[in-house]
């Protein structure tokens, strides 16, 4: 910033010296004009002398005598001149002849002029050139800011997600804190989003220490899925961790803005772990983090956030489980951050968050318990393609996070993704809806694909859809927000009777 | 202080470097001028028709001469002209060389003198 600033500051100056040196070259072209005009001048009433010269064979002057005296006289020979050549040369001619030669002089003085004039335009032009380059450049059309906010919030909010070890009593309480963390992260967000403009106030050293300390949280985190997860998963989190590191590395490098927004980049590190999908996860953290970038400059700033994925917790549930909800929070901020970014990984999983009871943790995972028991991601993906419908966002929640995840993971820019997906399941978030997410969205893992559908329910989200993402629709999905969820009903699962039931 | 001395040498340098760089610069403009106007005399005799008289100032006096004399002498000193230009040119050139060489060599001793400071800042 600094050093924006200063070139900034020196850009002016600059500019006010090429234009000093502009007016400048003006001035002296406008004095040799002036000059050159009078010498124009001159030659023609030297010309008209010479013509009216001859017409008298004398005429009665008063001639001058030194330079004080004037002595009448004549004057004869009329025709009879003198002529100074140039360059101590004189020649003798006529009345007629030395008009002549005025007007071959004359000529070469109109050149001049012309010349004058035309570097007088030039530079004319130069400096209307300066000044809008200097207009440019206080715009700074050209510029983007990128900032990154991270939110000290979530470092605090992270601090709650340490919990027990145990696999088992963990992922409760992490969907208990995720969903505390997600109010907090709503609030935020909506205090963000009144106050963007002000909460870009932020220093810039206290983003840093934010970014610090979410970075270690995401450590602690990472440490703590590594430990829950299965071997698969392990792996799945530590390269995830790896990610998350990185992510958190790269908002940092970003400038932090004061937006909320940003403030899921603490949950970032919260990356969702999918069998394999972790990296595109990051893919759709940082897609959300373009989302949010795009919003909100008022200089064009982007700021970047990395996303806070829908934390899945991981429930070993045996076969496949790991599944890391992402913190709603971050699916809220996403979909209220713009949606530029087409892709939506709206990962509707934040409603999945919300795990008060075993039942839920299996509600969660629908996909582990479908009838195929195969690893969401298959399963995800035999069902997009399967089922053309649309069905709700719901579907969105893990299971479309997961295969978004791949999806981005391939296609996009990391922002892009996880602002999507961030703005989808911001949108969703809103509490009431919670509780009819989990339903729908657990259904939805039952089997029903994300399809474009959840796009224009999510309209916050956003345009993207993500074109790098062929055959899944799904990803489309990250509407989470505000489709309602329309599973297939083959695909409704015992357990999502059970909920129902109990919903 | 060896090198702030040697840093005052050099700014001295290209100082006496730049003064003959601005008097060869006006001698060449002058010369500049005068090639204009022999150029413009040379046009102008060759409107002229033998018939009239051509006088060269020499001094106080006009000496009559001969229109093709003075056509001949006038480009004669058009080439001359042009030569001084051309050799003026290339004196200029060098002392941009030499110029620029110095900023360079006071640029690195700049550094230099910056580096030393710098070392002794961090010492202290």
């Amino acid at each position: 910033m600094a050093g924006n600033m200063n070139a900034n500051y020196d850009l002016p100056q600059g500019v006010e010296r090429l234009k000093e040196e502009h007016r400048k070259v003006v001035k002296d072209c406008k004095g040799q004009i002036t000059h050159w005009k009078k010498v124009e001048k001159d030659y023609e009433s030297l010309q008209e002398r010479l013509v009216t010269l001859p017409d008298k064979l004398s005429y009665d002057i008063m001639v001058p005598f030194g330079p004080l005296a004037f002595m009448p006289g004549k004057l004869v020979h009329t025709n009879e001149l003198t002529v100074l050549l140039g360059d101590n040369w004189f020649a003798k001619c006529s009345a007629k002849q030395a008009e002549t030669l005025v007007e071959h002089r004359k000529k070469h003085v109109k050149n001049k002029l012309d010349d004058l004039h035309k570097v007088m335009k030039n530079f004319q032009s130069r400096a209307g050139f300066t000044e809008d380059l200097e207009k440019m450049t206080n715009d700074n059309g050209d510029f983007v800011d990128i900032k990154e906010k991270v939110e000290e919030e979530e470092a605090g909010t992270k601090g709650k997600h340490r919990v027990a070890h145990k696999p088992k009593s963990k992922p409760k309480e992490e969907y208990v804190v995720q969903l505390e963390e997600e109010r907090e992260e709503e609030e935020e967000e909506a205090e963000g989003e009144d106050g963007e403009s002000s909460k870009r106030v932020l220093s810039e050293e206290e983003l840093w220490a934010r970014l610090d300390e979410l970075e270690r949280m995401e450590d602690e985190q990472d440490e703590r899925d590594r430990m829950d997860s299965t071997d698969t998963n392990g792996e799945d989190t530590s390269s995830s961790s790896s990610e998350e590191e990185k992510e958190a590395e790269a908002g940092r490098e970003a400038q932090v803005n004061g937006q909320s927004q940003c403030e899921n980049q603490a949950s970032v590190s919260h990356i969702v772990q999918v069998n394999g999908i972790a990296k595109p996860q990051h893919d759709e953290e940082a897609k959300e983090d373009d989302d949010e970038e795009e919003e909100g400059s008022s200089l064009p700033t982007i700021y970047f956030c990395h996303t806070v994925e829908p934390k899945k917790v991981r429930i070993n549930t045996g076969k496949n489980t790991t599944l890391k909800f992402s913190d709603r929070k971050e699916q809220k901020q996403q979909g209220k951050r713009k949606k530029k970014n087409g892709k939506t990984n709206s990962h509707s999983i934040q409603e999945h968050h919300k795990i008060t009871s075993p039942s839920d943790i299996y509600r969660v995972f629908v996909d582990v318990l479908n009838g195929e028991l195969v690893p969401r991601k298959s399963i995800l993906k035999s069902r997009s393609r399967e089922n053309s419908v649309c069905s709700d966002t719901s579907e969105s929640s893990t299971a479309d996070f997961e295969e978004r995840r791949t999806f981005f993971g391939r296609a996009q820019s990391h922002d892009d993704a996880t602002h999507s997906d961030a703005s989808d399941g911001i949108t969703e978030e809103d509490s009431p809806s919670i509780s009819l997410y989990p339903n729908g969205r657990f259904e939805a893992f039952s089997g029903t694909v994300v399809e474009k559908d959840p796009l224009p329910s999510s309209i916050p989200h956003l345009t993207i859809a993500p074109p790098a993402l062929p055959t899944i629709p799904e990803r489309k999905q990250e509407e989470v927000s505000s489709e309602v969820p329309q599973e297939p009903i083959k695909r409704v699962s015992k357990f999502k009777a059970a909920r129902l039931q109990q919903k | 202080y060896l090198i702030k001395l040697s840093e005052k040498i050099q700014p001295q340098c290209k100082k006496l470097s730049s003064k003959k760089v601005v008097k060869s610069m006006s001698a060449r403009q002058k010369l500049e001028a005068q090639l204009t106007e022999n150029n413009i005399v040379k046009e102008e005799l060759h409107l002229l028709d033998s018939q009239n008289t051509v006088y060269k100032l020499i001094g106080p006096v006009l000496v009559k001469q001969d229109l093709d004399e003075a056509k001949a002498t006038v480009g004669k000193r058009l080439e001359y002209i042009n030569g001084e230009i051309q050799r003026y040119e290339t004196l200029l050139k060098d002392m941009e060389r030499k110029s620029e060489q110095h900023r360079e060599v006071l640029a690195s001793l700049q550094q230099e003198y910056q580096r030393a400071q710098g070392i002794p800042v961090a010492k202290a």
